[in-house]
């Protein structure tokens, strides 16, 4: 005779492994994601699209054998005729005979070990260690939102706020009573009604959150210089950006300006998109920048953030001009970037101090500057750097994740 | 949904049992255990024993299992059954009744299985639930041991686990420490003088037991580091029978429950989809070995030619290899339509190397043979331990090459485990490799 047994444990006993197993995926994450952040197709997605992320070192490795000749594999062929030498498929398990045959060798089972997350989730594992600096509290605050909010509780109410508890409660304090006095006979089948006044309601209360607002100034030079490839390193790393601000705010404002010779506000999809022509007046952007802040967006009541990329290749009279317009918007802003993507500066990566990337001295091998003579923005730059003003310089993908730890803090990892 | 009550099961179980000493079998009792969808997972994680040390692998198998199952991609599995005794087993509460007695019928077949083959001999089914509890206390406490905590814990767990199949594959060969085997040898050459042997040599045959020499030899390891290694070993002991049978321990079930069910005159209503469930379960996987449907078809034919009795026997001596190795013949491969490919660089495509015709049927058979059981799983073992203590170890070259990306993952775990060097020789395309 076997023995039937209702299983009693309720506790989810995978649980402490699962949160483990989960832990390891988020460092892996964080790992991979200087390969993740440099793809196309996450740019000018949103939120919820969501990335396949590889996620190395979750394998379990062990002895196997390798996919070489040798190495067969014998299989079913169900009704079909097969012949020596005919060819069945790419993969192992894939379509072998014709038909779908369900899962490959479970030799390496966990080979593509990928992990689906959305944008935003991706967001929360990459900033969380990163702060925005200087967040003031602005005179004029935003009502971003009210919610309502329990708050004890009422004899009124409607239906849908019916304490249940309460009312519960109050009917057995009534029972009791009853039963002490001698009204009511516990032993007795009689029932014990709920009385209208037993009921009681949840009361609410609205609350407003406030928030702090922020505006930020995408700037990117889009002039003629900026090649296709710059172009997307400069694209990658205001996307990235623009994501940070979006998971760090609820309320962001983003002013997209994109310039050549001459400056115009655009949307965020021809920001994104548009292609390259013409010259160089970085002044100019700056300019419509300050402009904008005087019509839209004052000082006292707006955090206001300004990054501005670009190759540095600028007419070489205008920079006395955007060292001053780069002073003003320093004043009013709570964190000014200046990017400067130059592919030159690829591979010098290991040779440098890190540091140097965003506070020190020019090297002399980038062309930019060597054209310039020294006069070039970069180094007019130099005075006006601190914690409110940061150079940063990319030159390929994988500089990208550490000129943003440069700017907001945290640790390069 | 599921129309049935605990006297349903209590009622059909004790037919099927009647049926089955009517077969002449011999079982542990069996524990049923009624779980919901998500317990299933959970025991499944844990290879259905119902306690199992901590590691995160067993979170990550839940999680997949979980997310196949809600994708719709993967069902859950009809039954799974405990080598104990009593044995524990599963049943599944949104199942209907029909699926229960296939797989109350299923268990009896491999409870009757673990019992009485061979492989299981040294099985330990009346203590195998305490040892496993008292492992996974003992992982707890290093890991709430603030001298120790879980990364250090998982760290040897990694390494062990990833060598947890460098053991032993014969069944009923204790493991010799180095003294018994050096008195071993002194006895043999006391009372034989033309024998000699190189007594320093360390050790002195070539070593399967990776797991248990490591955790013995190693001049690093701390105490409860060579413990976590021993744990490791004693459960891939519990689960390598299981290894060597998977072909006839679900063949030998499949026949059971099959023999069984048709002997209980069933309602309509619960025999039809019986035979239908029986049917899936037994079907060929194209391009795939499907266990039960080999094991199944190949008892079959067995019984037809010796009866049952002898299949009594069969099950009860052979494993998988020898199985197919005694049992497979032209027809039956021919019937089967069993055929062996393999990815052909020239061609670039997955590529059929020999079919079950007259010319072929037997390359294809050892082909098989080399896929079934432990044979998919590369031997390496122990070969000396060298000056500066240098662990040599080797591969067991069998024609086909390692996966020389793993094989640096796990010959970089033995290092961690080992602390001195080590070092790995094996064949990659007919030259001498060494790691």
């Amino acid at each position: 005779m076997s023995v039937f047994r209702k299983h009693k444990s309720i506790v989810d006993r995978a649980a402490s492994d699962r949160s483990r197993h989960k832990k390891k995926i988020e460092k892996a994450i964080k790992e991979s994601i200087k390969d993740v952040i440099a793809e196309e197709s996450i740019i000018g997605q949103n939120g919820k699209k969501k990335i396949r992320i590889p996620v190395r070192g979750l394998r379990e490795y062990r002895f196997v054998y390798g996919n070489n000749e040798n190495n067969k594999s014998v299989g079913s062929g169900g009704d079909h005729s097969l012949k020596k030498g005919q060819k069945i498929g790419k993969k192992r398990g894939e379509q072998a005979a014709g038909q779908g045959a369900g899962k490959a060798s479970d030799q390496k089972g966990d080979e593509y070990y990928d992990v689906e997350v959305t944008l935003e989730e991706l967001a929360e594992y990459l900033f969380n260690d990163l702060e925005l600096p200087d967040l003031e509290k602005k005179q004029f605050r935003f009502v971003s939102h009210e919610t309502i909010k329990r708050k004890g509780y009422r004899f009124k109410g409607i239906r849908p706020r019916l304490s249940k508890k309460e009312t519960l409660k109050r009917k057995i304090r009534r029972q009791k009573i009853a039963e002490k006095v001698g009204t009511h006979d516990p032993e007795s089948d009689e029932r014990f009604p709920f009385h209208k006044d037993d009921l009681k309601y949840h009361h609410i209360k609205p609350k407003i959150k406030e928030n702090s607002s922020a505006v930020i100034f995408f700037l990117m030079d889009v002039s003629g210089s900026m090649s296709q490839e710059r172009k997307f390193l400069a694209r990658s790393f205001f996307f990235l950006l623009y994501q940070f601000l979006n998971h760090k705010y609820d309320q962001v404002e983003v002013v997209f300006i994109s310039h050549s010779t001459h400056a115009n506000r655009v949307s965020e999809d021809d920001f994104f998109r548009v292609g390259t022509h013409g010259g160089t007046i970085i002044s100019s952007c700056l300019d419509l920048e300050l402009d904008i802040v005087e019509k839209e967006f004052h000082p006292n009541s707006w955090n206001i953030y300004s990054f501005y990329c670009g190759d540095g290749e600028n007419w070489s009279s205008d920079n006395e001009k955007c060292l001053d317009l780069f002073k003003e918007i320093k004043e009013i802003s709570q964190l000014t970037g200046y990017c400067e993507i130059n592919e030159h500066y690829r591979g010098l990566g290991d040779e440098i101090d890190k540091d140097d990337v965003f506070h020190g001295t020019p090297w002399h091998t980038f062309s930019a500057w060597k054209n310039e003579e020294m006069d070039n923005l970069w180094s007019k730059l130099n005075p006006i750097c601190d914690n409110k003003f940061k150079r940063i310089m990319i030159g390929e993908p994988e500089h990208i994740w550490r000129a943003f730890h440069g700017l907001f803090g945290g640790k390069t990892s | 949904m599921s129309a049935w009550t605990e006297a349903d099961l209590l009622h059909w179980d004790e037919k099927i049992l009647h049926v089955a000493e009517d077969l002449g079998l011999d079982w542990h009792p069996i524990d049923y255990e009624i779980i919901d969808y998500q317990e299933m997972i959970g025991a499944m994680a844990y290879v259905g024993l119902p306690t199992h040390y901590r590691h995160w692998s067993y979170g990550k198998e839940y999680e997949r299992t979980h997310t196949l199952y809600n994708m719709g991609q993967r069902g859950l599995p009809y039954e799974m059954i405990i080598n104990s005794n009593p044995s524990i087993a599963y049943l599944m509460r949104e199942n209907p009744l029909y699926i229960h007695l296939l797989t109350m019928a299923h268990c009896v077949g491999h409870s009757d299985f673990f019992k009485n083959n061979r492989m299981f001999a040294d099985t330990n089914p009346n203590n195998i639930i305490d040892s496993f509890k008292s492992a996974s206390k003992y992982v707890r406490k290093l890991i709430e041991d603030p001298s120790i905590g879980i990364d250090r814990v998982e760290t040897i767990l990694d390494a062990a686990h990833s060598i947890k199949y460098q053991v032993p594959r014969f069944v009923g060969i204790a493991y010799k420490t180095t003294e018994e085997i050096i008195k071993a040898e002194k006895k043999k050459m006391d009372s034989d003088p033309s024998y000699t042997t190189n007594l320093a040599k360390m050790p002195l045959e070539p070593e399967y037991n990776l797991l248990r020499f490591i955790a013995e030899h190693s001049k690093h390891l701390k105490e409860w580091e060579r413990n976590l290694l021993l744990i490791v070993e004693e459960s891939s002991k519990y689960f390598i029978p299981q290894a060597l049978t998977k072909i006839m321990n679900e063949g030998w079930a499949c026949t059971i429950h099959y023999k069984i069910i048709n002997e209980l005159n069933l309602p309509d209503n619960l025999h039809l989809p019986f035979i239908k469930l029986h049917n899936q379960v037994v079907r060929p996987h194209l391009g795939e070995i499907n266990p039960y449907h080999l094991g199944y078809k190949l008892f079959e034919k067995l019984i037809e030619e010796h009866g049952f009795e002898e299949a009594k026997t069969i099950r009860e001596v052979h494993n998988d290899i020898t199985f197919l190795r005694f049992y497979l013949d032209e027809e039956f491969m021919r019937q089967m339509n069993y055929f062996s490919y393999s990815f052909k660089k020239e061609k670039k495509s997955l590529t059929i190397d020999d079919v079950s015709d007259n010319a072929g049927w037997a390359d294809v058979r050892d082909e098989l043979i080399q896929n079934s059981g432990l044979n998919r799983i590369p031997i390496v073992y122990i070969e000396e331990i060298e000056k500066d203590n240098t662990l040599a170890l080797k591969h067991e070259h069998d024609g086909r090459d390692l996966d020389l990306r793993y094989a640096e993952k796990v010959f970089n775990y033995i290092r961690t485990l080992w602390g001195d060097n080590v070092k790995l020789i094996s064949l990659v395309e007919n030259e001498i490799w060494e790691f």
